[in-house]
């Protein structure tokens, strides 16, 4: 069974692997180049340390060079449901072309058939997952040790989510293909699926996982520790209890050279007494917040596999 | 009793949405027959077969093969029987020897020596893509992948039908010989009556979900006679033996009869049948009964 369900998925497999080899070629270079420049710049010393002038202008430098590369690597969020609708396709393509009535008449019953095809694609997309979140997290180390892993594009392919979303992407195009039996179809149907959950995931219920965090400040004062790398929701000038407010600014308007005009920030906090306040998810939510949602893609991938087994065992024939 | 049949069908249904694909079919396949299933597309054929292999599972009544249920004691039942499916179905990606491999991987009564040596005397290329084979050669291989489980009872689903003659031919040896030599019992459906006779020993006739005509084909076609006589109201004769079919004439009457004992009349004259002549005459006769059933149906409706 293990032997025919990986010929079967052989093609598939190393579609999945030639992907993953692309992606190697693409980052390995600036990954390499990136490292090199971050230890060469003596960015490390820099951080998490007062900031000073000179240290500002080298992370500045820095994350202009990277930048581009940086929000490349942003959309391969996409990489996860792709591997996963792929490696969908064997057990689709064996209901469209009618070849489970030859695979379910040897001598193995059609649960141990599904159980082996599932089983072997369920393993090759975890496996492949896991290849892409090393890539991924080792590429962007020192992106992360200078912003964090917080924002949404650095989440989603960071520390586990990646296999949920494999696993999420598999299961939509195992379930939508048992059912429609056209695997091409199937496929674009479960990667559309996969980006509009994503989608949604990202925008709005990432942030409702856990209960965010508030804290208020000084308008002249440094914000708060806590706020280092963390995921920021919003932040804006507010009154001292932290309710946002829309500041009235005339009376701390100072002239300035060449007729511009600037505010004061000490006049705005003691005179007007206007605070800083912010929602957050701290950068200590890191794990917390990918176990929840990796549980979360995990659960529903599991149960759009379990679906698409029943139904093709129940239903097939 | 149980010993001697290989397939029993006890008021068989299967019903897809609302259409009945199988209905009522209650038959039994003796252990050791060659029996041809024989019925236009959409009769039930590939339904039964269906049933039969446990692809799927019966709406009412009950099917048994080699004296298990077929979906329930899968794992019983399965490497016993030998299955080629219509269209026979093969992986196209793989080659033939692939094709042999997975065959040996999934069944644990494969017979290696039967695979190769089929393959070998077919003159196969055991290195070509399946999908790559003329349809000859690739119900060769499904025929293969079949019989290398050394099967008790081999179901085959139109197996001839997308073959051109010369390949047909070939496959009804092959399938005649393993008979010969392996006394297996072999079931195969067909819509295309030409060439049955020689390979098979009893008839299956279905029509729109239903049997018509069950038995060995000896005594079919032993008690079917066509009589053809002067034209008259075939109602005397109906009396006695069954008419399948009558047509008529301005001044013939031939009727196709399943004789009870012989026919005296001698206003008849009698004529053997062959096996072609009585399945056309048993589908043939469906659609009148069918047309009359309308008939009846549209009287009381006006």
């Amino acid at each position: 069974m293990t032997w025919a369900a990986w010929r079967l998925q052989r093609t598939e497999t190393l579609i999945a692997a030639a992907i993953l080899a692309l992606l190697v070629v693409i980052l390995v270079p600036t990954g390499i180049e990136m490292a090199n420049a971050f230890h060469h710049d003596g960015l490390s010393a820099c951080l998490g340390q007062v900031t000073s002038g000179s240290c500002d202008e080298a992370v500045h430098s820095f994350t202009d060079r990277f930048h581009r590369v940086g929000g490349l690597v942003d959309w391969f969020t996409l990489v996860p449901g792709l591997l996963g609708v792929l490696l969908a396709a064997p057990f689709v393509l064996d209901l469209e072309h009618g070849t489970y009535r030859l695979a379910w008449t040897q001598s193995i019953t059609r649960r141990r058939w599904l159980a082996g095809k599932l089983g072997l694609a369920v393993a090759c997309a975890l496996a492949a997952a896991f290849s892409l979140i090393l890539l991924v997290t080792w590429w962007r180390a020192p992106l992360v040790r200078i912003d964090g892993r917080m924002d949404n594009g650095v989440f989603d392919s960071e520390g586990i989510v990646v296999l949920g979303y494999t696993l999420f992407g598999l299961g939509l195009g195992a379930a939508v293909g048992a059912v429609w039996r056209r695997a091409v179809p199937a496929l674009i149907v479960g990667f559309v699926g996969y980006l509009v959950s994503r989608i949604f995931v990202d925008v709005w219920l990432r942030q409702r996982l856990l209960s965010p965090l508030k804290a208020t400040w000084k308008f002249d004062a440094p914000s708060p520790s806590g706020l280092r790398h963390a995921w920021v929701l919003q932040e804006g000038p507010s009154d001292r209890f932290g309710h946002f407010v829309q500041p009235k600014v005339g009376a701390c308007v100072r002239a300035a050279k060449g007729g511009a005009r600037l505010l004061d920030p000490g006049c705005l906090s003691h005179k007007a007494g206007f605070s800083m306040h912010a929602v957050y998810h701290p950068a200590s939510r890191f794990w917390a917040l990918q176990g929840i949602e990796t549980a979360i893609f995990g659960a529903v991938a599991v149960g759009l596999i379990g679906f698409a087994a029943w139904w093709t065992h129940e239903r097939t024939g | 009793m149980n010993g001697d049949i290989a397939l029993r069908a006890d008021g068989l249904g299967k019903r897809y949405g609302s259409k009945w694909a199988l209905r009522d079919c209650t038959l039994e396949i003796p252990l050791g027959s060659v029996t041809a299933l024989v019925g236009p597309n959409g009769a039930g054929k590939t339904t039964l077969l269906q049933l039969a292999v446990g692809l799927s599972t019966p709406t009412q009544g009950e099917i048994r093969v080699l004296g298990g249920s077929p979906r329930h004691d899968a794992s019983g039942i399965l490497p016993r029987v030998g299955f080629v499916a219509q269209e026979h179905p093969l992986y196209r990606g793989l080659t033939v020897d692939e094709t042999l491999k997975l065959g040996r991987k999934l069944n644990p009564s494969w017979d290696d020596g039967v695979a190769r040596e089929r393959i070998e005397r077919l003159a196969l290329p055991g290195t070509q893509k399946v999908g790559k084979l003329s349809g000859g050669q690739q119900a060769q291989v499904a025929l293969t992948l079949a019989l290398a489980k050394r099967p008790e009872l081999l179901l085959l689903d139109e197996p001839v039908a997308s073959l051109d003659p010369l390949a047909r031919r070939e496959f009804l040896q092959s399938v005649m010989e393993v008979v010969a030599e392996t006394g297996t019992t072999v079931v195969l459906s067909s819509h295309i009556v030409a060439d049955l006779e020689r390979a098979c020993d009893h008839l299956v006739i279905l029509n729109q979900a239903q049997t018509q005509l069950i038995g060995p084909i000896d005594e079919i076609l032993a008690s079917h006679r066509l009589l053809t006589g002067p034209r008259t109201d075939p109602a005397t004769v109906a009396r006695v033996h069954d008419v399948v079919r009558e047509s008529h004439t301005e001044r013939q009457t031939t009727l196709l009869v399943r004789a009870n004992g012989h026919v005296y009349d001698s206003c008849w004259q009698l004529h053997e049948v062959d096996l072609e002549e009585v399945v056309l005459a048993y589908l043939g006769q469906r659609s009148i009964t069918t047309r009359s059933f309308e008939r009846r149906r549209e009287a009381v409706t006006a």
